[in-house]
Order: structure tokens, then sequence, then C-alpha cells
């Protein structure tokens, strides 16, 4: 039984408060527990609608027809970067340090060592908010989104 | 369930001529399969030699690592223009 529920039978029991006090409490139990339960049923609907990370430049040089400017126009399933973090846990310890060391001459303090699997979860979950919308003097743009 | 990506549409294109490819990595299944069969006696050889080294789990980690993102190409796309030169790669 919930905590929270037993702690309202038992004041009712000992006739701290009354009947209907109690079903007003438990009531409002209920529909915060629903609350919150819809609120992360519709988190993890987000989550899995987000399906690729795009990353989408463009130059802004003229050009007769508009597809055929410069651009790069790239589109990496998340399954991919998944699969790809999951794969990093099975680098030998020492490919991870080279990796890290690498990582560290190039001014990156990252530690491939504390890279866990919640950490991952962790990550895309957050990576699905992401939006970066660069536009520079010449009007080239770069966006990186999660669709 | 998941399952590798059953074309890649590649499109190359230079200055003067380019070319249009489809894939089709389907037909590497069967001989995925094949290789499999032929390489069974010698993976049965190799798990009791390595069972004591504890590699057979890293391996069989690292063999169902590859799967999933080899599964996980399935819907990635490359779109590349520069100048006269275009690129387009896409696994479906």
């Amino acid at each position: 039984m919930d905590e929270n529920k037993k702690k309202i039978l038992e004041m009712l029991a000992e006739n701290k408060i009354s009947a209907d006090e109690a079903y007003q409490l438990l009531s409002a139990l209920e529909t915060k527990g629903s609350t919150s339960e819809g609120t992360s049923k519709s988190q993890t609907t987000a989550k899995m609608k987000s399906k690729y990370l795009r990353v989408h430049m463009v130059s802004a040089s003229e050009h007769e027809d508009r597809h055929k400017s410069d651009h790069v126009n790239v589109r990496v399933p998340m399954a991919l970067i998944h699969a790809g973090m999951k794969f990093t846990s099975l680098l030998p310890p020492e490919a991870r340090d080279k990796v890290t060391g690498a990582l560290h001459e190039k001014g990156i303090d990252f530690d491939m060592r504390n890279l866990k699997p919640e950490d991952m979860d962790e990550f895309l979950e957050a990576l699905s908010e992401l939006e970066v919308d660069v536009v520079n003097n010449d009007g080239d743009t770069v966006k990186v989104y999660v669709e | 369930m998941k399952c590798p990506p059953m074309l890649l549409h590649l499109k190359i294109r230079g200055k003067r001529r380019g070319f249009s490819l489809w894939l089709p990595i389907f037909l590497l299944l069967p001989l995925a399969l094949a290789i499999f069969i032929v390489a069974a006696p010698l993976i049965l050889i190799a798990i009791p030699i390595f069972w004591p080294s504890g590699w057979r789990k890293r391996a069989l980690h690292i063999f169902g690592a590859v799967f999933e993102i080899v599964c996980s190409l399935r819907g990635i796309k490359v779109d590349m223009q520069s100048d006269h030169d275009y690129m387009y790669i896409s696994a479906v």
C-alpha cells in the first residue's frame, strides 16, 4: 500500500481526521498520481517520437537552382547513436585511455571511463530537446535538431 | 524486431558524369548465412579454446553490438552538394 494512503487511513483510525477529509485526501492523492503518470507517459512518447538527428548546412552562395547550392544534409537515426554509444562500452580499457588522452590533447575534458549505460539514456533524452541554429554574416546556415 | 537495411541507395555525380545505384543488401543476407554455416565448425572448435580466457563473453557482446549498429543504419541519409559534385547515400 502507498505510504501516504496508509498515513491517511491511520489518521482516520485515530480520529484525527473525519471520513470526508480522508476521502478528499485520498482523491487528491489519486489525482496527483495519475497526473504524474500521464506526464511520464507523454515524456516517454516524446522520447520515442524523436527518431533522427538532423544536421543541415546550407551555403549562402547564389545559385539558379536552390537545390544545387552547396549543402550538407545528414539524417542520423537516434538508434544508431544509441548503438554507437553502447559500442564504446566494449572498448578495451587501453583503447579508452588512448581516446581519453587524445580528447584531452584537443582540449576536451571528457573521460570515456565514466560513460555508463544509464548516462547514455539520459544523454539521448536530453538530445531530443537539442536545437542549434547558426547563421553567419554571409548567410550560411547550420541547423542541428532532433525530429 | 530489428532488421538490417534492405536497400542502399547511392548517388554520385561529378562535373561531367555520375551514377545512381540501388544496392540490394538483402541479397547479402543468404550469403552471410552461408558463411556462418561454413564457419560454424570453426566457431565450435574456438569456443572451448577461448572459454577460460573470458573472450567468449566479449566476443558475444561485440557480435551483438555490431549487429545492432548494422540494424540501426536503416533510415540514415547523407546528402552533400559542393559546386558540381553531389553525393547521396540512403539506407532503406
